[in-house]
């Protein structure tokens, strides 16, 4: 059911306070290490203990956080920056650009009707007109200026960055995937493939098809393990990618930021009601760019704590879920703890 | 424009020095600025069948969701049994293709290097092109570039045949992406269209300041000679930036450095920022041309002069100089920090002003008119109506916020083509029907051309408005597959796709028709409202006119 | 005809500035690299840190102030290496120096080069983000399965305190993306370096 997956479940390491010093003196930048610990196993599976964790993927409800049959606007808004960017464009922008293309086309038929050849066969020779000129000049930007405070107000609010103790996600874009970080999570990382088409090529080898199971959302849109969020909080999102640009898009959360390799990129997000959410891709990234889609599963904390612990190596608060020790990563120990992370040292210069 | 040029009769074609040289010489080392442009159009219109099939092949793959075609589009290309990933990678070589094609082979050929070359010096009352050697130079390296870009479908481009990156060639998916020769073809391609380009807009910037009649002031040019001008400038100053950038990729991609490379001190962002600074002035150099050639029609038709001929031109000035400080509109989702973001959010939005002038001007000088709906004045017409909607969702997406959900979606999609597909190419079809009697001697049928207009007109509404929905419901661009929501407004795009095709075909049996049975076209055909020079002539004109040059009278307006 | 041989002249004139205008364009693009270096290195622009040296730190006060830092690694998609931060966050005091330490560990049979490229989120906090010692100065060489741990000798200037455009800035992310430079006894590429 929950594949839990560890990327990179590589070597043991452990953290030895004493030695950031002394790796600092004896090489000025650093100084070589000698592999400390054997390989950690596998995972074979994720821990199902009940106390552990648990996780059940949410069925999303049709129409709530995807497209809809034939849709002529924007998704449903689940953010409060959404709602508002929405309310930008539907009572602001929309009204506006209505109008002026109205009126742009009824004066082409007044044109039509009366200026015509038979209509008005000796034409004037007025060819300038002050007045209306300062007019079609002055009215437009006027009404930029109108357009211009909401907008910039919008995006000084999408730019307000996260306050400290924000839930760090960290995605990358992979050709053709997303992995989702949880370093406040103890680091573990899930990888995102798309469901396969029934009657189409195989598209990710070794994935269900879209379907197969009862909590499944669209084709084109599903994938095998979501980017699991808790509801109502602030979440930092660090955006990267490891080959091509991407982009992380998700239309009912007005978010898209770009995947960039060799830098993050940083917002954030606040979903405001459970739900699933999907987005796709939006930065050409190769042949199989229409084939990375996103899904957003909010959860409430509990039921977002209890999916943590599902993955081995997941912590709440730096308490590991059971029986996961043994999968310990370095860096993973909570914030602004290094010194107190168990300290099997094993290093030699 | 009153002009006075009866009193030169150079014009004849029986006359003794009006003597042209053999086919070879004629079409292929040709220095006649009216052959040139003669070649430049038919070059579009062959570019222009390429680039349309494409836009054809993605709109049968997208009437359904799932893949239909491409596997079978893979074959064409030469593939033999392609695996799904070269499948899939055929789509992105349509679009790459096609957007090339039309920007740099169809659009800016016909519109430039056809109408410009065949109109600006006459309209100027020159005999000639300043450079006739460096015109036909600048013309066969567009071929070269056209070839270039075709032979490029059918090498390797990474996944699959062809150069799959979009025609942004955004690194890094240009360069450790798409391994493989296809992309250096790109790359080559766009150096020779560049550079014939940047000839061909020094060869107009000189003409125009030098080889004007006498009487024929700066102020005084035809509304086509300025935004040929403006034009001209934007080309000089923004694809040799473009020709910096892409060469920047091709050593990335062929000789180790790092220039848009992270893993060596590079910057992907900064090939964004180096593409956009051309990018955007670009579509000011696909639209402006058009902008001079409604002002023409518009003024022709009404029987008036340009309403507001001086803020005319410099609201183009405006629109190209404001042009070169706002390309980070298109990169709004890279990353940028809120005060670059609010910047471009702003100065984007300047520009519907200039815009909002044009507009305005053109029905001012409808306005009060005896305007008769010949065939050029309707698809003028069609031209207003359809740019400011393409306009109006270009103020939508200045906003840095808004595009947060829009960029790259299909609504991005429906903007840029209502302002170049149906804003400068119904200016194209708008001069060509204006025109083509003057450059071939034979009328049109007016009703096919309004039939073509009146086809046309439903088909490419019927494309384009509906990704306006698709791309509010979120559908991102560069997909030949989407969820079946989508299925629906992309049903009515590639049934209006055929609808549009349809109109190309009456538009042949016309230009067919024309040859055959259209009868001899006079010197003025439209009547009084034309004053500019080209009327002065015959149709078509000597092969050299203006022997005796022309003087332009001081007139009251303009 | 001496008016025709003058407009000749004129047009070789004209066209020669049209010309220099394009070659001075096509100038400024290739300039626009080490400009636009310059620029973020300056300006923080795109994240860019602060590289100073050691005496430059020294004249640093310590305001008392804390700030949260937060450390983020990444690999390009075919570097083999593993690379993590010894510490997710640390608190740190704004304008004292400070070291972070981060881990990585070549997992391939073959010796490989790297080197970092890195930037600053919230990217309005770059330009206070000054590195004393940062192992993304140089390129770092791996031996097949050997493991290091790399230090960051770093400080937020306390004008950090004082910039308006930072006044919500809780956190500072620094992140690193190392990338393969060189591969076994392949002959490093030339590449070129950027700065601190």
């Amino acid at each position: 059911m929950i594949s839990g997956k560890i990327a990179r479940a590589a070597s043991q390491m452990a953290k030895a306070p004493g030695l950031f010093l002394a790796s600092l003196t004896a090489a000025g930048i650093m100084a070589p290490q000698v592999a400390l610990a054997a390989v950690a196993p596998e995972p074979a599976a994720a821990p199902a203990q009940a106390a552990a964790g648990s996780y059940t993927p949410m069925t999303p409800t049709p129409g709530i956080g995807m497209p809809v049959d034939g849709g002529i606007g924007f998704q449903q808004q689940f953010s409060k920056l959404g709602e508002y960017g929405e309310w930008i464009h539907n009572a602001v922008l929309l009204p506006i650009i209505g109008v002026i293309s109205v009126f742009v086309l009824v004066l082409l038929l007044i044109i039509i009707v009366r200026y015509n050849r038979r209509a008005n066969p000796v034409p004037s020779k007025t060819s300038h007109h002050t007045v209306l000129e300062v007019i079609w000049t002055l009215v437009p930007v006027l009404i930029l200026v109108g357009i211009a405070i909401p907008s910039i107000d919008l995006l000084a609010k999408q730019y307000k960055p996260a306050p400290k103790d924000a839930l760090t996600i960290k995605v990358t874009g992979n050709q053709w995937f997303w992995t989702y970080g949880y370093p406040d999570n103890g680091d573990f990382e899930v990888i995102s493939n798309m469901l396969n088409l029934p009657g189409q090529p195989t598209i990710n080898n070794g994935v269900r098809e879209v379907g197969s199971e009862p909590w499944d959302g669209p084709s084109h849109l599903e994938v095998d393990n979501r980017m699991v969020v808790p509801v109502g909080e602030p979440i930092r999102l660090q955006i990267t990618a490891s080959d091509v640009i991407h982009s992380f898009a998700v239309p009912s959360l007005w978010f898209k930021l770009d995947a960039v390799p060799g830098r993050i990129n940083e917002k954030v997000l606040v979903v405001e009601k459970p739900g699933v959410y999907y987005g796709q891709c939006s930065e050409l990234c190769g042949a199989k760019h229409g084939y990375m889609p996103i899904a957003v599963e909010a959860l409430p904390r509990d039921k977002y704590n209890a999916w943590v612990l599902t993955h081995a190596g997941g912590a709440i608060d730096g308490q590991k879920a059971a029986g996961s020790e043994t999968d310990y990563l370095p860096g993973e120990q909570p914030a602004g703890e290094a010194s107190e992370a168990p300290a099997a040292e094993a290093a030699a210069e | 424009m009153a002009t006075t040029a009866d009193h030169f009769q150079a014009h004849s074609e029986e006359h003794a020095h009006d003597h042209k040289p053999g086919f070879f010489a004629r079409w292929f080392m040709s220095t006649n600025h009216k052959d040139i442009g003669t070649m430049y159009l038919i070059f579009a219109i062959i570019a222009g069948i390429v680039g349309g099939a494409f836009s054809g092949m993605m709109r049968v793959e997208l009437a359904d969701p799932g893949i239909q075609y491409l596997d079978t589009f893979a074959r064409w290309f030469g593939a033999t049994n392609p695996d799904f990933n070269s499948t899939l990678h055929v789509w992105n070589v349509l679009i790459t293709a096609h957007g090339l094609i039309m920007v740099f082979f169809m659009v800016m050929p016909a519109i430039i290097g056809g109408f410009g070359n065949w109109f600006v010096p006459i309209m100027i009352g020159a005999p000639d092109m300043a450079f006739p050697r460096m015109n036909n130079i600048s013309f066969w390296l567009t071929v070269a570039g056209f070839i270039s870009l075709l032979c490029s479908a059918f090498v390797p481009g990474g996944t699959g045949l062809g150069a799959g990156t979009g025609w942004t060639v955004y690194a890094p998916l240009s360069t450790t992406g798409s391994p493989g020769p296809a992309v250096d073809f790109g790359i080559f391609s766009l150096h020779l269209a560049g550079a014939g380009s940047i000839m061909g807009a020094i060869n107009f910037i000189t003409t125009i300041f030098n080889m004007r009649a006498p009487g024929m002031t700066i102020h005084k040019m035809p509304l086509f000679v300025w935004s040929v001008l403006v034009t001209a400038f934007l080309l000089l100053l923004a694809l040799p930036v473009l020709a910096a950038a892409i060469t920047m990729l091709l050593t990335d991609r062929n000789f180790g450095t790092t220039f848009f490379d992270p893993a060596g001190g590079g910057d992907p962002v900064l090939y964004q920022h180096l593409f956009w600074f051309f990018g955007h002035p670009e579509v000011y150099i696909m639209i402006l041309p058009g902008f001079g050639i409604i002002s023409q029609i518009v003024s022709t038709f009404s029987k008036k002069p340009v309403f507001g001929y001086l803020g005319m031109a410099y609201a183009m000035v405006a629109i190209g100089v404001v042009g070169f400080i706002v390309w980070a509109h298109h990169m709004y989702t890279s990353g940028l920090s809120v005060n670059t973001k609010m910047y471009f959010t702003a100065a984007t939005m300047v520009i519907a002003v200039p815009t909002g002038v044009k507009i305005f001007s053109w029905i001012a000088t409808m306005w009060g008119g005896s305007v008769s709906f010949k065939s050029p004045m309707v698809w003028a017409l069609g031209f207003i109506f359809l740019f400011t909607v393409g306009g109006v969702t270009g103020v939508v997406l200045a906003n840095g916020g808004v595009d947060d959900n829009l960029h790259d979606t299909y609504y991005v999609v429906a903007h840029f083509h209502y302002v170049l597909s149906l804003g400068a190419v119904t200016a194209l079809f708008a001069a060509f029907y204006y025109w083509f009697p003057k450059m071939s001697g034979r009328m049109h049928s007016e009703f096919l051309a309004h039939l073509h207009f009146w086809v046309f007109f439903i088909g490419v509404n019927l494309i384009f408005f509906p990704m306006h929905f698709l791309g509010l419901q979120g559908m991102p661009r560069r997909y030949p597959d989407y969820a079946e929501a989508y299925a629906l407004w992309n049903q009515v795009a590639t049934d209006g796709y055929m609808i549009m095709a349809a109109s190309i075909g009456i538009w042949f049996v016309n230009i067919a028709y024309a040859f055959v049975a259209g009868k001899k076209a006079e010197d003025n055909y439209w009547g009084e409202g034309a004053t500019t020079l080209e009327w002065t002539l015959t149709s078509p004109p000597p092969f050299h006119q203006f022997e005796t040059l022309p003087v332009i009278e001081e007139s009251h307006h303009h | 005809m001496t008016t025709a041989i003058q407009h000749r002249r004129s047009n070789a004139k004209v066209a020669l500035i049209a010309f220099s205008m394009a070659l001075g364009m096509l100038g400024l693009g290739y300039a626009s690299v080490p400009l636009y270096r310059i620029f973020c290195q300056v300006t923080g622009y795109g994240g860019t840190t602060k590289r100073v040296d050691a005496a430059q730190a020294a004249s640093i006060k310590d305001s008392g102030r804390t700030i949260s830092i937060r450390f983020d690694a990444n690999v390009a998609r075919d570097m083999p290496w593993d690379f993590k931060p010894l510490q997710n966050t640390d608190t740190v005091s704004i304008g004292a120096r400070d070291m972070a330490l981060f881990w990585a560990k070549n997992t391939s049979d073959q010796t490989v080069t790297g080197t970092a490229s890195f930037n600053v989120e919230p990217e309005q906090a770059a330009k206070y983000f000054n590195k004393i010692q940062c192992f993304c100065f140089t390129e770092q060489t791996l031996k097949p399965g050997e493991e290091v741990r790399m230090p960051v000798l770093y400080y937020v200037d306390p004008a950090f305190l004082d910039d308006p455009d930072n006044k919500d800035v809780q956190q500072i992310t620094l992140s690193y993306t190392f990338h393969v430079t060189s591969i076994g006894d392949a002959k490093a590429l030339d590449r070129d370096q950027s700065g601190g």
